[in-house]
């Protein structure tokens, strides 16, 4: 298997990329994989930026933060420009085709495929805003494949399990979510 | 008797900070003094969670002058007792760390080291190196560990209490804002069942007997009239210190012996050194790794060894040379040329290092 994914997620504070990065770190811990993640902690995370990152492999990980990621996704244009830093000639790029203000030159060049997917507009549209990042989840874990979509179901159901309780229906909408974040990726690659 | 906190062994998934709660709970400590500071602030959480559980204290201070204060008070009541900091915490600390030495405390300190110098960043740096091992007006009579690892968290956390109870001088488990913020996988046990006995512990004052009389009398003093007073006991503690030093002293190496060019590292940074090094070796180089646990007392003949049998040693760390004053100091005379590589308060990763360490070749 050798190295590990290096995932990095950003966006802006309360679109919900540290608990996505969170819940996949369970994810691949439960099914017995090595995970590592480490979000940025600075004052970005009170009005700016959000970065998560994200290695998961099947040996110990080594440093916990790296110059080129494998997969970057980033979901505001502060995000993308942000992130374009950690990319190689092997890094897909995905960001969310909903973002405003985005020009062309502000996308990465020299990497190995840029995916433009429509997670927000699919989320304000067919779910509710507040499973976006769910959405995400489901398209790391489509593009990548660092854990089958049941585990992260078992994942999120770790996390928000008290909620689907009282409300089954938000269960069904979280779990369309992963599917639907995967059926973007899968249409955009 | 309440239960103990961990039975059995078992893999967890948590932060490093949650790490240090659980481990000085497996530890069988009894209670934490401390004052919040990020990116520590974890650390005092979590064990306000478990100490209920587990019938264990926690005291909330004004500050950290007085969290290392009572740390010493616990000490001297006979608890074992700890606190952690980070940054401008860890400098109030020095005080009371500096009394523990004089007084031969065994107070034990989680540093989680954040950005400096002052409040800087509360993110992450290797910069309270210089401070954690040799704060203080006083010789730096300590132990630190560094840790690299959230199982070396563990697993140093729990080793720190005994070293400290052992040797009876101030104990450090020296980490950063990565390791108490990132979340990865480790063990979990209680020390007992794998054979490691907790050092017991015993108080300074108010024993019972007539001192002088039942029993020695106990002079902990911070506080000397005359200069030959206060040489005859510091005389004395360094000549511990050194007989201690070899027994306490750590390290992690990979092909360091016959390799031209060894980077040394410490902590976090080490994981970046290593994987770098590995895949260097892969490709053929002859390149080899170094890594002090304890950076005080510092593994002496290893080190030495290696500035005598390398054409090269460069030291990676998050600081400006705090680790490398430290080695140099040991390695004077040796014939390895010294290479700097220093990022004073920002991470290091291993491609950095790796595309560094081919340039020396």
């Amino acid at each position: 298997m050798g190295k590990p994914w290096k995932i990095v997620l950003a966006g802006e504070g309360g679109q919900g990329v540290q608990s996505v990065a969170g819940i996949l770190a369970d994810a691949a811990n439960d099914q017995g994989r090595e995970a590592l993640y480490i979000p940025n902690f600075g004052v970005e995370q009170r009005g700016g930026v959000s970065v998560a990152y994200l290695q998961i492999g099947d040996e110990p990980v080594g440093a916990p933060k790296f110059q080129t990621a494998d997969i970057i996704i980033a979901l505001s244009d502060r995000a993308v420009t942000r992130t374009t830093r950690y990319t190689g000639p092997d890094t897909v790029f995905v960001y969310d085709s909903g973002i405003e203000n985005l020009k062309d030159e502000d996308l990465p060049t020299g990497v190995k495929k840029i995916l433009a997917i429509p997670a927000l507009d699919a989320a304000k549209r067919e779910l509710h805003p507040r499973v976006f990042n769910v959405i995400i989840m489901g398209a790391v874990i489509k593009a990548t494949g660092v854990v089958p979509e049941e585990k992260a179901k078992e994942a999120l159901e770790k996390k928000l399990g008290y909620k689907f309780e009282q409300k089954p229906e938000l269960r069904d909408m979280n779990f369309k979510a992963i599917e639907r974040g995967a059926e973007l990726v899968a249409e955009a690659l | 008797m309440t239960e103990k906190p961990v039975q059995e062994e078992k893999r967890v998934f948590m932060t490093g900070n949650e790490v240090c709660a659980w481990a000085a709970a497996a530890a069988q400590a009894e209670i934490m003094y401390g004052y919040p500071i990020t990116p520590q602030n974890e650390i005092m959480h979590y064990w306000t969670r478990l100490a209920p559980k587990y019938n264990r204290d926690f005291l909330q201070t004004e500050d950290e002058l007085s969290a290392g204060f009572t740390t010493a008070g616990g000490i001297m009541a006979g608890k074992r007792a700890f606190t952690a900091t980070s940054g401008p915490g860890n400098i109030l600390m020095q005080e009371p760390f500096s009394m523990a030495e004089a007084m031969r405390l065994p107070t034990v300190a989680i540093i989680q080291q954040r950005g400096g110098p002052s409040t800087a960043t509360v993110i992450y740096s290797q910069q309270e190196v210089t401070m954690t091992s040799l704060g203080g007006n006083g010789e730096g009579l300590r132990i630190v560990y560094s840790t690299a690892t959230h199982q070396e968290l563990f697993d140093y956390t729990i080793k720190a209490f005994n070293t400290a109870w052992k040797y009876r001088f101030p104990t450090f488990v020296l980490a950063d804002g990565y390791q108490a913020k990132m979340r990865e996988s480790l063990k979990m046990y209680d020390p007992e069942a794998k054979g490691i006995k907790m050092v017991s512990t015993e108080p300074y004052v108010g024993k019972e007997g007539v001192p002088g009389v039942d029993r020695d009398p106990g002079h902990f003093r911070n506080t000397y009239n005359v200069e030959e007073e206060l040489y005859e006991v510091l005389e004395q503690y360094i000549e511990d210190y050194d007989k201690m030093a070899p027994e306490v002293a750590e390290y992690e190496e990979i092909g360091s012996q016959d390799a031209d060019v060894v980077v040394i590292s410490h902590g976090v940074v080490s994981r970046a050194a290593k994987g770098a090094v590995q895949e260097l070796q892969k490709q053929g180089y002859k390149v080899g790794y170094f890594r002090p646990i304890t950076i005080r007392p510092l593994p002496v003949n290893e080190i030495r060894d290696i500035a005598n049998s390398a054409k090269k040693v460069m030291v990676v760390e998050s600081a400006n040379g705090q680790l490398d004053r430290l080695i140099k100091e040991k390695v004077y005379g040796c014939n390895a040329e010294m290479i700097p590589f220093f990022k004073p308060g920002v991470g290091i990763t291993t491609e950095e290092v790796e595309s560094r360490l081919k340039e020396l070749f």
